[in-house]
């Protein structure tokens, strides 16, 4: 599991560092990952991070199988 | 336990009739408030339905949470230009082209024009930058209550709830303080000339036009100042902005701002407004609040999703696509009906508690994806200050006459809202 933020629609509105404080972190009107492969018991919270991002800016990619 | 307020009982669905359902009329929305029995019923059995009725061209409404977020992450299936929102005509009122009365601004452009003028303001309404407003912000809220200190009865609208946000919104544009009346009357009467109360000549289009002409001819002379003389204000940004390496065309520049004092306005009051009727049919949430002081930032995401002061936007279909399994062609409309998605029993459980502590609240009163509320995180200041000072200075509050809604089924609005209540002075 991936999670990748898209730069052109992120605007810093803290909604997924509120999440997911594990893995987002805001600076300089930017969110940030603080970890880009976070452990599947976190996915709750990045779920909860991506439909909280008003901006949409949020996907997690699920490439564990080609990892593999 | 208390005794629940009338509007925190789970929704008992009465039956409608397609024919015949109204979640469109000015006036339904004036006399009986937001059309939530109707809401919940189509949630329930018919989440996508075509509405045809008199005085208003046909339009698909949506009313589930995850149908609105599908269509709103689309901005270049869904377009914002062609119909921005869904407006009844009155009776004898004919419509006129939007060349006649043109706005030219970031609610009704898209992609790719919308991200490069919003790109003009986005840094100056992240949390960061707006967190620097908060000890003006707080300063202008006690203000207002210090004004009506003395007194024992007041119109909560025109008296408190408004009075902040145009204060904070004129201060952010740099607009003189002899001037802010006359912006306070020129939203009431943008947002609101479909109710007798604000209008001014035949109609709300007439209205409309009065206004927005004022309006730019207010805004040119301020805009020309600024190009001379710069200052750190948001007019000044704006004035001086460039767009691809141009200066902004004149319709778009004086739009903007327009915009600006319009959605700076009406929502934040409405959401003040509504908020403090939802406290006082709540007590024991407004006391909840008085004693934990750190639910301030849940209380305030529950007064936006209980409120919803933005009722409805439109979107047009720019090719033949599908929402929720119903086929939808190219030119065809939706309305996007924000209230019903903060009700959406999918989404939320008990959607009809009013609970100020509820977390997550993923609620949609600011939209999201592509155009969510550029303004959100001044909204947010403004009502966690505003809430704030209240819990710590309203000692107790409580109706002093019937609540006045706007008539307009576009802004949900709180025209007046006389109360009775004690203030105490602010603590030192």
């Amino acid at each position: 599991m991936k999670i990748v933020i898209d730069p052109t629609l992120c605007e810093g509105n803290e909604r997924c560092a509120n999440a997911a404080p594990e893995i987002f972190e805001v600076r300089d009107d930017r969110a940030h990952l603080l970890i880009e492969r976070p452990p599947a018991r976190l996915l709750d919270k990045i779920r909860l991070a991506v439909r909280m991002c008003p901006r949409q800016a949020i996907s997690i990619i699920d490439d564990d199988a080609q990892n593999n | 336990m208390e005794a629940q307020a009338a509007s925190n009982q789970v929704m008992s669905t009465p039956e409608f009739s397609l024919d015949t359902i109204d979640i469109i009329t000015p006036d339904h929305y004036q006399k009986n408030g937001y059309p939530h029995a109707e809401w919940a019923w189509l949630r329930k059995h018919k989440p996508v339905f075509y509405v045809e009725r008199p005085r208003v061209d046909p339009f698909w409404a949506i009313t589930k949470a995850a149908d609105i977020m599908e269509i709103s992450k689309q901005p270049k299936l869904w377009l914002n230009g062609p119909r921005l929102a869904i407006f009844v005509l009155d009776p004898g009122e004919t419509a006129l082209p939007p060349e006649a009365l043109p706005l030219k601004h970031l609610l009704n452009m898209d992609p790719p024009e919308h991200g490069e003028y919003r790109a003009i303001l986005s840094r100056y309404f992240t949390p960061r930058s707006i967190r620097a407003l908060e000890p003006e912000v707080a300063k202008i809220t006690n203000d207002v209550l210090n004004d009506v200190m003395d007194r024992k009865e007041c119109d909560f609208v025109t008296e408190i709830s408004s009075k902040v946000p145009v204060a904070v919104i004129a201060e952010m544009l740099g607009v003189p303080r002899k001037d802010w009346t006359m912006l306070f009357r020129w939203t009431n009467e943008i947002i609101g000339g479909g109710d007798p109360e604000f209008q001014r000549g035949e109609n709300p289009t007439e209205t409309f036009a009065q206004a927005r002409m004022e309006m730019f001819q207010y805004f040119t002379d301020f805009v020309a100042e600024r190009q001379k003389n710069p200052t750190n204000d948001v007019t000044s940004i704006i004035a001086n902005a460039k767009v691809k390496g141009a200066p902004l065309p004149t319709l778009e520049l004086l739009s903007y701002l327009l915009v600006l004092v319009v959605a700076g306005n009406e929502t934040t009051r409405n959401a003040t407004s509504g908020g403090l009727l939802a406290m006082i049919e709540n007590p024991e949430q407004f006391r909840r609040l008085k004693a934990d002081p750190t639910l301030i930032k849940s209380a305030v995401e529950e007064i936006v999703r209980w409120t919803s002061p933005v009722i409805q936007f439109g979107r047009t279909a720019s090719q033949d696509t599908a929402v929720h399994g119903q086929k939808i062609r190219a030119g065809e409309s939706v309305c996007l009906y924000y209230p019903s998605a903060n009700r959406d029993e999918d989404v939320f459980d008990e959607p009809f508690k009013f609970d100020i502590g509820r977390d997550p609240n993923p609620h949609l009163g600011f939209g999201i994806g592509e155009h969510f509320c550029l303004g959100s995180n001044l909204a947010r200041l403004e009502l966690e200050v505003i809430f704030r000072e209240l819990a710590k200075r309203l000692e107790y509050a409580e109706l002093a006459g019937p609540v006045a809604r706007l008539r307009s089924s576009f802004v949900g609005g709180i025209k007046h809202m006389p109360i009775r209540y004690q203030i105490k002075p602010a603590s030192a």
